[in-house]
């Protein structure tokens, strides 16, 4: 750029950057439903997820070259689709149960964070960056199958929509994934609905593929981090727990461990039940075709070149899973 | 190391701009034109106030994969994103340029989406790219069916101009024009120049530039920008100044039936003018120091500056000749 | 301003009619743009005299464009592109006449939300560029009509003024359509209100153009028998009769093209070489054309009868 004497701040983007572990382990994604089942359930998960933390440890070790990895551990509760009891019954229970399990929950997130947090409509933002994947033949117009609120992985059937009189109706195509490898694999995934109030609600899938980029610190809102974690508040002499009465008094995203290794990381894993594999298909369709804001991307990449830690360019490939069997 | 400059080195740059005026009554203010070009939630769009109000939307990406048009009838496919923007000068000009750039080669095969996705505004070749050929068939403007960066320009003027904040009540009746530009390489570490300049058709105009090795394109989109801007600029011009009739008509073989019909005043044709665009000219206010000089030649041949001085000062003698009463007037103004 | 020319049916000489209106205000020195609505029989170009330009647009007209199939329609500039050889010397100090075709073969097609879209980008942008757009409309209740409709009535083009124009001929059939057309269930007034109009404002700016109209006291005529003469002129009256009882009387005819074989049979631009040097068009026709053109943007004749 030009060395320019004359400056104005609101003409120059500053992008803020963030700690970074090597990995973000995810140690559960519990739904209202899931905390109704009660303390049993919750026990049976984490001794689900217990083996599988240990093998995703040992992973992160061979990817950081050897040296102690920074590994930070999170867990996601829904308090976007359903509410149930309140954090300060909840949370205490959850900790419990994955001490009992040998595990530490370093940071606790509420998924109504990946929708908006504080004033930053996250979700809206993420949606703004979309990049459809072109399917061959795509020459810069508008693919005329383009569905709002909608995401494949290919192309969609030819609607059927009336023909000019006189002229033949298409006969019915199948849908193709464009990056199939002989047979179609195809997906459409719906981003949101509008209700009939004009409120819009995002879906599972696409909340959760915020929470991805959250984990791998690449979300920025006019250049500053979102969903950035808050200390662990002190509790109230006086109140019966440590954690608020009410979903919204909790941050988004606090930080339980005082100790614990950055939030954001290089990679992600999640350790999770059978069910989870199409909604995190779905993630998958969705993180392909964002544009993650590039300085953001360009300063882990600058990081992790200097601590000689490889990271795929793709940010999907940046994100793995184990999915234990069970519900 | 920019976030550019881990791709490929890039040998060819190309874009196209769209420019015509704000169908607005009154321009919008920094405000307004900040609300205008929020094309992304989480993005700041640009805003300026020297030399001039002037702001500019974030990036927003468009995917292709489709051939490269080329003027020797070589297929080349191409797979990438093209780069798109806006911006809007004084409140009153709309622009929007939509630009990419090649490297030499490329895989033989469509990679996963996620790479090209982190390659911003680059549009890789199948193999190897025949750069000249295709920087010519670029410039010519594609078959149906070859990458088409004036549709994604296109696209995103029509998304813009859809906007409730636009009243659409233009304040004087105008073309918009559309500039198409590709940049190669210049050789022997040379600095940039213009090669070439074409007013094509009614509202094209193509450009052919030289630049040093590594001029990011988002440069290069600024500068030919600019150009447009002020080419749109002359040209609305002149038009307003052809549509005015001066002096007595020429006569008819038949005289029209009726009253004679009632043209727009010497002076309400001129009006808008002032009002909304002469205040507008000013080259270089945003282009990069580099590129900057590349201005000269155009100012040389055919001498922009000049010939908007020369129509601005035609539209300050005509508006003060029109404000002498007729009755003091030995003739009427004629050119 | 708009104006959209509208027909019940056929054989009104509504294109042919219209496209002369847009070149008469050309010749005045407006910047005419004239589009081809027409979607089941798309044949503007041919009045124009443009068949040659035609050639690769034949996919790129305004149904491909409505479609979503290309982003910018194809355009035609009439001066520059016509094989008209009189046109083709376009006149000192007039404006641009430009043609807006559909595609070649293009049929009548059922519109959605995204065309009706695509149709008021169109008709917002041309408003920015041109002094007046007509738009030549498929005869009877059509998708164009209702189309057309939607499209001044949607919030983007509140500023933006219009007028219709009503073409019919001058019969007991031709003068009951029309009016059917306009007050007539499904017709263009209750459409209209349908789609956000006001009535009263709608109705203020509809006129109706009689076309092929045999005038009695033209030399034409001069030749009959009395009877003849007589007959006519009571026919005319019956009509007029008629017309005024449907609500399309003289306080709403903007103008009265003269019946003239020109306009029948070679359905082309009538020029004025075509009155003065081969002397194949009368002189009234080209007249009434200047007049009914003039009439367009002349408030005295629009707004509530």
């Amino acid at each position: 750029m030009t060395e320019a004497v004359f400056r104005e701040t609101s003409a120059e983007p500053r992008t803020q950057a963030v700690p970074l572990s090597h990995l973000s382990l995810e140690l559960g994604h519990f739904y209202m439903e899931d905390f109704e089942a009660g303390p049993a359930h919750l026990r049976q998960h984490f001794d689900r997820v217990r083996p599988w933390v240990e093998a995703a440890r040992t992973v992160a070790v061979d990817q950081a070259g050897g040296k102690r990895p920074r590994i930070s551990t999170c867990f996601l509760i829904d308090d976007y689709f359903a509410r149930f009891s309140s954090p300060a019954e909840l949370v205490p229970l959850l900790l419990a149960e994955a001490d009992r399990a040998g595990l530490v929950i370093d940071y606790l997130a509420r998924e109504s964070g990946c929708a908006v947090t504080g004033k930053v409509p996250v979700a809206e933002a993420v949606a703004g960056r979309i990049v459809e994947e072109p399917p061959p033949g795509s020459y810069g117009i508008r693919p005329p199958a383009a569905q709002t609120g909608w995401l494949a992985n290919g192309e969609r059937s030819p609607t059927a929509r009336a023909p000019q009189a006189m002229k033949r109706a298409a006969a019915w195509q199948p849908p193709t994934e464009t990056a199939a490898r002989r047979h179609s694999v195809f997906l459409d995934v719906e981003l949101w609905s509008d209700g009939p109030d004009g409120r819009r609600t995002w879906s599972c899938p696409f909340l959760a593929a915020v929470w991805q980029l959250a984990r791998l610190g690449l979300l920025r809102n006019r250049g500053e981090a979102v969903l950035s974690p808050h200390p662990h508040p002190h509790p109230h002499p006086d109140a019966d727990s440590e954690f608020p009465e009410d979903w919204d008094e909790l941050p988004t995203l606090v930080r339980l461990n005082p100790r614990a290794d950055p939030f954001a990381a290089y990679r992600t894993c999640s350790v999770l039940p059978n069910r989870f594999l199409p909604v995190e298909h779905a993630v998958r369709v969705i993180l392909d075709q964002v544009e993650v804001d590039p300085e953001a991307l360009h300063q882990v990449a600058e990081r992790s070149a200097r601590e000689s830690v490889a990271v795929p360019d793709s940010v999907a490939d940046r994100v793995s899973y184990l999915f234990y069997a069970g519900t | 190391m920019g976030p550019e400059e881990t791709a490929a080195r890039a040998v060819l740059a190309c874009g196209e701009v769209r420019t015509c005026l704000l169908p607005a009554g009154q321009a919008l203010d920094s405000r307004a034109a900040a609300q205008l070009l929020r094309l992304r939630a989480d993005e700041r769009v640009l805003v300026s106030e020297r030399p001039n109000l002037y702001g500019r939307s974030p990036d927003t990406l468009t995917g292709v994969d489709c051939p490269l048009p080329s003027s020797n009838g070589a297929r080349v496919r191409a797979v990438g994103t093209v780069a798109a923007r806006a911006a809007l000068t004084e409140g009153r000009v709309l622009q929007t340029s939509a630009y990419f750039r090649v490297p030499a080669t490329g895989p033989d095969h469509r990679r996963p989406w996620g790479h090209y996705l982190v390659r911003p505004g680059v549009v890789e070749p199948f193999g190897k790219l025949p750069r000249e050929a295709v920087a010519q068939g670029l410039l010519d403007g594609g078959g149906l069916g070859e990458l088409d960066v004036g549709l994604i320009a296109g696209g995103l003027l029509t998304r813009l101009l859809r906007h409730p904040l636009l009243d659409q009540r233009p304040p004087l009746r105008s073309r918009p024009t559309r500039l198409r530009w590709v940049a190669l390489p210049t050789q022997h570490g040379d600095g940039p120049s213009i090669e070439r300049f074409t007013v094509a058709e009614d509202e094209l105009r193509t450009v052919r530039l030289r630049v040093p090795e590594g001029t990011r394109s988002a440069e290069i989109a600024g500068l030919c920008d600019d150009l447009a801007l002020h080419d749109w600029l002359l040209t609305t011009v002149v038009h307003i100044l052809d549509g005015i009739r001066l002096g007595p008509g020429t006569p008819r073989a038949r005289p029209l039936p009726g009253p004679a019909e009632g043209r727009p005043t010497v002076v309400q044709a001129l009006r808008p003018a002032v009002d909304h665009l002469l205040h507008l000219w000013m080259p270089r206010a945003r282009v990069s120091r580099e590129l900057a000089p590349l201005w000269t030649a155009l100012e040389e041949q055919p001498g922009f500056t000049r010939q908007w001085q020369a129509l601005v000062q035609r539209i300050r003698d005509q508006l003060t000749l029109h404000a002498i009463p007729p009755a003091s007037r030995e003739v009427e103004p004629s050119p | 301003m708009l104006v959209f020319a509208a027909s019940d049916k056929g054989g009104t000489g509504r294109s042919v009619t219209s496209a002369n209106l847009a070149y008469q205000r050309a010749l005045t020195g407006d910047h005419v743009a004239y589009v081809d609505f027409d979607f089941g029989s798309p044949t503007a170009a041919a009045v124009f005299d443009v068949p040659g330009a035609m050639r690769g647009t034949e996919e790129r007209g305004l149904h491909s464009y409505l479609e979503g199939e290309v982003t910018e329609p194809a355009r035609i500039d009439v001066w520059r592109q016509t094989e008209h050889p009189l046109l083709r010397a376009r006149p000192n100090q007039s404006g641009r006449l430009v043609l807006f075709p559909g595609d070649v073969g293009g049929g009548e097609f059922a519109t959605d939300e995204d065309a009706l879209e695509r149709c008021v980008d169109l008709l917002l942008q041309l408003n920015g560029e041109f002094d007046l757009i007509v738009v030549d409309l498929s005869a009877g209740r059509s998708y164009a009509v209702d189309l057309v409709l939607a499209a001044t009535a949607h919030p983007r083009m509140r500023y933006v003024p219009f007028r219709w124009l009503v073409f019919h001929r001058w019969t007991r059939q031709h003068v009951i359509a029309a009016s059917g057309l306009v007050h007539k269930e499904n017709g263009i007034l209750k459409g209209g209100v349908d789609r956000g109009h006001d009535e009263e404002t709608l109705q203020g700016a509809i006129r109706f153009v009689r076309a092929a109209v045999p005038d009695p006291e033209s030399p034409l005529w001069l030749h009959g028998s009395p009877a003849q003469a007589a007959w006519m002129q009571a026919c005319d009256e019956a009509l007029r009769r008629l017309a005024a009882e449907h609500r399309i009387g003289d306080s709403v005819v903007l103008g009265i093209v003269p019946l003239e074989p020109i306009l029948q049979w070679r359905e082309q631009l009538i020029t004025e070489e075509d009155v003065l040097s081969t002397q194949i068009a009368n002189k009234e026709t080209l007249e009434a054309l200047e007049e009914i053109a003039r009439r367009l943007t002349d408030d005295s004749h629009w707004g509530r009868p």
